[in-house]
């Protein structure tokens, strides 16, 4: 358990994070940990379904939960005399859902529905496609809201089994950040089911991460616009100063009008409607995505200049200039994340979940301690365009 | 809290709060989309985009460099009522970067080079929106609730009056640029001497603008009416929706606590009725956008094909409810709440309490609306809401995107539900 004090905010958010991603799903378990999310919302052994959001957004708070490859959690906000009745209610909800064999055939209409409307988004589904292809096998070339039939299979039993071997005292995280003075919750976390949880009998860490460089051309029905995707792999999330000059990099490139991608290929060419470079940050190898929107006979132009630019960067470093100015906006970009109370939450909660204990402040010297030198030794390199999986999609 | 007013008329509003040296600033100017001249629908916005492409001293390159260097967040957008620059920075920055909101309103390079990227940009982001299946049911609904009126189009405009703006068009909208009146907050860690600065006009320069006056906004259309379009989905798109009434007006703040009741939270009534009674969306809801004219409020979810005609008689069915049956006390006290929830929520940062203080002063509301607000609405009455729902909800249009066959099992329903009589 993690807490910090912000005296000043007018809520408090209460953040419960497990390591119960879906890259913990086994054989056949393809998409059980999304719909677990969902299920718990459905009500626990002393809650009704509905119940936990009913006096939670009464107490004029509201919450919602995200399951990612890695991790899952479940993030309550409420006035902060609201705080101690909700903790015991989130708990009890996260820690022992009901899993109503009723519900649950409902809850899998409602993840369908989820399912098809991100099939209705066609640069998602190239996203997707993206993955597959350069992650191969990994958890992380498979969808998280899962395989259509696989989840007409699961059951109410396969997903008690996959919380019971997943949500452990060594696998959890409870992060609460907002104004705690007057909050006791000491005792109450004593007694409650979080206290109860045991560690987990195996716990094997997700499976590294190896993409595969590659490249692939799909045409995709209702695309209005062609999409040059690439993907790239950086050391993982534990890995915390290069994740920050992963930050500098993908900044440094294509953050704002004066980066060298939007610069060059959206500025001056007018070849893209937009080009994007981010830094995803995951466990087993961070993933960079970059993404261009331009026209189908653009395509063989963009990607000859995306080549060119990280060619270019790889050939000269960058100036202090571009570094200092990629400095100041991650810097101010981390700062502004933690003006509220669910940004502080959430990435304190996060690091404290993967054992990575450190304070507020650290990124942040982290960061000044980036060279152009440093950067261009450790991380340019690997950001070559012979080491990554390229996917352009056409409209078809 | 402090008020000024800036040399030329613009009223300057200063929110003093602890925490992080962090400063979000505001400045909204009345007329934007719904301000687009005859022929020019997207100008507004095509202005608003060019505005930080050089202004005052400084080059496109210039101004990007100066804002991006300081590690800032600069971004100019209009919406239907107006025009808003937004501006995050450092608050030891803020000496250095506030005056650009003033320089880019009064002294705007407007180069046609910087125009054509712009208006290009626009084009693509238009053609991109076609695919996404909501967009086309939302375009096509705004169009059966507005017609060709001042909300009857996306900001971002119609393609062929885009293709066609230049830069005499924009010289002379720039020039009116705050003439329906603008006003200025600023939120956060507010360092000694920026509102002085502000004060005293940029070089010299006083930028002519007076307080946005109460006034009335664009009405919209009054009669029901069904759209379609055909595309090659999973799901079926349906919104449902009417035009109301503006911010601030006599039962606007009814329709409020009804949207809270639908639409707000996981024990809203639409999301209780569809999803978690049967399984029909994973994403339903409500969109009521404060306007400063007849603001739409619409019900909107996507749904399975082979399940649209469920979907589509349940969403109807639950409007019809609204206009036949009145809140319980029960229902009333939850809608209450998250109203109350929601103001406390969108308190949580520096730049939510500039935008939304911006936003009512916009609309000539009183800088304490949202309180206000929070009074009168605990006065309200289970029959209030349904008064309220009975004179502005009375006749809503549908609108469809998705296979044709799904598309003919909802016109079915329509064409026999008792709403549609």
């Amino acid at each position: 358990m993690v807490q910090l004090d912000l005296p000043d905010a007018p809520v408090i958010c209460l953040d419960f994070w497990c390591q119960a991603g879906s890259c913990y799903e086994g054989e056949g378990e393809s998409g059980l940990a999304h719909f677990l999310e969902h299920m718990v919302f459905k009500g626990s052994k002393q809650l009704d379904a509905g119940e936990f959001d009913l006096r939670i957004e009464a107490l004029g708070g509201n919450s919602n939960a995200a399951t990612g490859f890695d991790d899952v959690h479940y993030h309550v906000l409420v006035p902060p005399a609201a705080a101690e009745e909700s903790l015991g209610l989130l708990l009890d909800l996260v820690l022992q859902p009901r899993l109503d064999p009723t519900d649950f055939d409902m809850e899998r209409q409602v993840v369908l529905e989820e399912l098809a409307q991100s099939e209705d988004q066609p640069e998602e589904v190239a996203f997707q496609q993206l993955l597959r292809l350069s992650c191969l096998d990994h958890a992380y070339g498979q969808p998280i809201l899962g395989e259509r039939q696989a989840l007409q299979n699961h059951s109410p039993a396969s997903m008690a089994a996959f919380h019971q071997r997943s949500y452990r005292s060594d696998r959890c995280c409870l992060s609460i950040a907002g104004p705690l003075k007057d909050i006791g919750i000491r005792d109450q976390l004593e007694q409650s089911a979080l206290a109860q949880l045991h560690p987990a009998e195996d716990h094997a860490g997700p499976r590294p991460l190896k993409l595969h460089p590659g490249e692939h051309r799909m045409e995709l029905p209702r695309l209005e616009a062609a999409r040059l995707l690439m993907a790239w792999q950086l050391p993982g999330a534990a890995d915390q100063q290069t994740v920050i000059g992963g930050d500098l990099l993908t900044t440094l490139l294509a953050e704002g009008r004066r980066s060298r991608l939007v610069e060059r290929l959206r500025e001056q060419l007018r070849l893209v409607e937009s080009i994007d470079l981010d830094l995803n940050v995951l466990e087993s190898g961070c993933l960079v995505l970059l993404e261009a929107v331009c026209e189908e006979e653009q395509l063989p132009e963009v990607r000859q200049e995306v080549r060119a630019v990280l060619e270019q960067l790889q050939d000269q470093e960058p100036s202090n200039a571009e570094l200092e100015r990629a400095k100041r906006l991650v810097g101010n970009g981390y700062r502004f994340s933690l003006e509220a109370p669910g940004g502080v939450a959430a990435m304190v909660g996060n690091s404290t979940l993967w054992g990575r204990h450190h304070n507020l402040q650290a990124p942040l010297d982290w960061l000044e301690a980036w060279t152009v030198e440093r950067l261009s030794k450790d991380l340019i390199c690997q950001l070559s365009p012979e080491l990554a999986f390229c996917l352009e999609a056409v409209p078809a | 809290m402090e008020q000024r007013l800036l040399s030329g008329g613009c009223p300057l509003w200063l929110i003093h709060r602890p925490g992080p040296e962090i400063l979000s600033a505001k400045l909204w100017l009345r007329g934007g989309s719904s301000a687009d001249p005859a022929g020019q629908r997207g100008a507004a916005q095509l202005l608003a985009g060019v505005l930080s492409r050089g202004c005052g001293p400084l080059s496109g390159d210039a101004l990007a460099d100066l804002v991006e260097g300081r590690g800032a967040g600069l971004r100019c957008e209009a919406s239907e009522d107006g025009t808003l620059l937004s501006l995050k920075c450092a608050s030891e920055d803020a000496r250095l970067l506030l005056p650009l909101l003033l320089q880019m309103v009064s002294s705007p390079w407007l180069v046609e080079d910087q125009i054509s990227l712009e208006r290009q940009l626009n084009l693509q982001t238009l053609q991109r929106q076609k695919e996404d299946p909501f967009q086309v049911a939302h375009d096509q609904l705004r169009h059966q609730l507005y017609g060709d009126g001042a909300y009857g189009h996306d900001p971002l405009g119609v393609e062929a009056e885009l293709e066609q703006i230049g830069q005499d068009q924009l010289h002379q909208l720039a020039r009116r640029l705050g003439q329906q009146g603008a006003v200025m907050v600023l939120a956060g860690r507010i360092p000694e001497g920026v509102d002085t600065l502000l004060l005293e006009g940029v070089e010299q320069h006083r930028w002519p603008t007076t307080e946005p006056p109460r006034q009335a906004g664009p009405a919209g259309l009054k009669h029901a009416s069904l759209k379609s379009s055909r595309d090659d989905t999973e799901q079926l798109v349906m919104m449902l929706g009417t035009t109301t009434s503006p911010l601030g007006s006599e039962q606007a703040l009814a329709l409020r606590l009804l949207h809270c009741h639908l639409g707000i939270g996981m024990s809203s009534r639409l999301f209780i009725a569809l999803r978690e009674e049967h399984g029909l969306a994973y994403d339903v809801g409500v969109h009521y956008p404060a306007r400063l004219g007849d603001a739409p409020f619409v019900f909107h979810l996507s749904s399975s094909s082979d399940r649209a005609r469920e979907a589509c008689q349940e969403l109807l069915n639950e409007w019809l409810r609204l206009l036949e049956t009145p809140l319980s006390d029960e229902q009333l006290s939850l809608a209450l709440a998250k109203f109350r929830g929601q103001e406390a929520l969108g308190r949580q940062t520096g730049s939510q309490i500039a935008d939304r203080h911006a936003l009512v002063l916009g609309h000539g509301l009183p800088f304490d609306f949202a309180d206000r607000s929070l009074r009168e609405a605990a006065a309200l009455t289970p029959a209030d809401l349904h008064k309220a729902a009975q004179a502005l909800l009375l006749k809503p249009s549908l609108s469809l995107c998705g296979p044709a066959s799904a598309i003919a099992a909802a016109e079915a329903v329509w064409s026999s539900h008792p709403l549609n009589r």
